[in-house]
């Protein structure tokens, strides 16, 4: 399978050679519908993701999202900036370092934390991370990139 | 759930806190969750290291849009489905529709234990490691093959860690590669 880049088309400012360290991503924010938590593609197998009396009984003070919906944002907000170099050779590490409950607001971050010489351009590291509406972190990570390389 | 009961800390859960539903509702409901009430190992003590399981997968262009659709993301790069249209090529800067970067990672779960014994629930993902090496079109059929690298203890909880390649079916092309750990009970 042979795939050959074409025009792109951004809702945010691309990130190109030229963006300096410490610029920052605007991310993407979304609610934790209970509807989602609980369909079929996420967890409609474990109560604990969707289900108020099955999570109180196994110590949850509401249904938890999966963590891979965080993931999913943030990768949206990749894609937002980074456009297609996102999908060739780039990297994504994500930590679930707090639980993020039915109807939280989580907004995704990013901030450009170094960029490496790489061929005719850089590799961007950026520092991510997902949060709720009081400012507790629930996902945290980072992405490498390739850009005009 | 009123504002006041949010806040009350009495407050006995229920079935539609969240949600409004019906008596019929609620009761499917608590059918279900008593379904899934299945006898099942841990996830640590259903897998030992060395175990390497492997799924193949065809991500059609409704599954793509079954998943974008779940986190609301509406890049219309993943849409080889439209409505009224249905089936379309669709279009990315690689060509015709491609899949969402970290889809393939959702569907490792269904690959990294034996499924057809039943779900150990009350593990947890923690943690992935992700490389997206190369852009999947939709319509794809790949193999997800998962090995359990190592179990290990941290803080006094159980973690079991997988390594995860994603190939194409037809041509063998690596796509994606992952390193993820997940908290037993």
């Amino acid at each position: 399978m042979t795939t050959t880049a074409r025009s792109e088309s951004f809702g945010a400012a691309r990130i190109t050679r030229d963006t300096p360290v410490g610029f920052e991503l605007i991310g993407v924010k979304k609610k934790a519908a209970i509807q989602l938590m609980g369909s079929r593609l996420w967890g409609r197998f474990n109560p604990n993701h969707w289900d108020p009396v099955y999570a109180a009984a196994t110590g949850l003070k509401a249904p938890i999202q999966t963590g891979e919906m965080s993931s999913a944002y943030l990768s949206e907000m990749c894609v937002n900036y980074f456009g297609a170099d996102f999908f060739r050779g780039a990297r994504m590490q994500c930590k679930y370092v707090g639980s993020t409950f039915a109807n939280e607001i989580i907004t995704t971050y990013g901030i450009v934390r170094e960029k490496t010489p790489k061929g005719s351009g850089f590799r961007f590291t950026v520092d991510i991370w997902a949060s709720n509406e009081q400012g507790e972190k629930k996902t945290v990570g980072c992405v490498e990139v390739d850009v005009g390389v | 759930m009123t504002p006041s009961e949010e806040t009350d800390l009495n407050h006995e859960p229920r079935t539609d806190d969240l949600r409004p539903m019906t008596s019929v509702q609620i009761q499917q409901t608590r059918d279900f969750v008593e379904s899934l009430q299945e006898k099942c190992e841990t996830y640590w003590d259903m897998i030992e290291v060395g175990d390497c399981l492997a799924r193949e997968l065809e991500i059609t262009p409704e599954l793509v849009i079954l998943y974008a659709d779940a986190v609301e993301d509406y890049n219309s790069w993943y849409e080889g489905w439209r409505m009224n249209t249905w089936r379309i090529e669709g279009e990315s800067p690689f060509g015709p529709a491609i899949v969402p970067p970290l889809m393939v990672s959702h569907f490792v779960l269904s690959v990294q234990f034996d499924h057809t014994k039943p779900f150990a629930i009350g593990s947890i993902h923690t943690f992935h490691d992700s490389e997206i090496l190369e852009p999947i079109l939709v319509g794809a059929k790949v193999r997800i093959t998962a090995k359990a690298i190592d179990k290990f203890i941290k803080r006094e909880r159980r973690y079991v860690r997988h390594e995860v390649t994603v190939n194409d079916v037809a041509s063998g092309k690596l796509y994606f590669r992952e390193v993820r750990d997940i908290l037993s009970r």
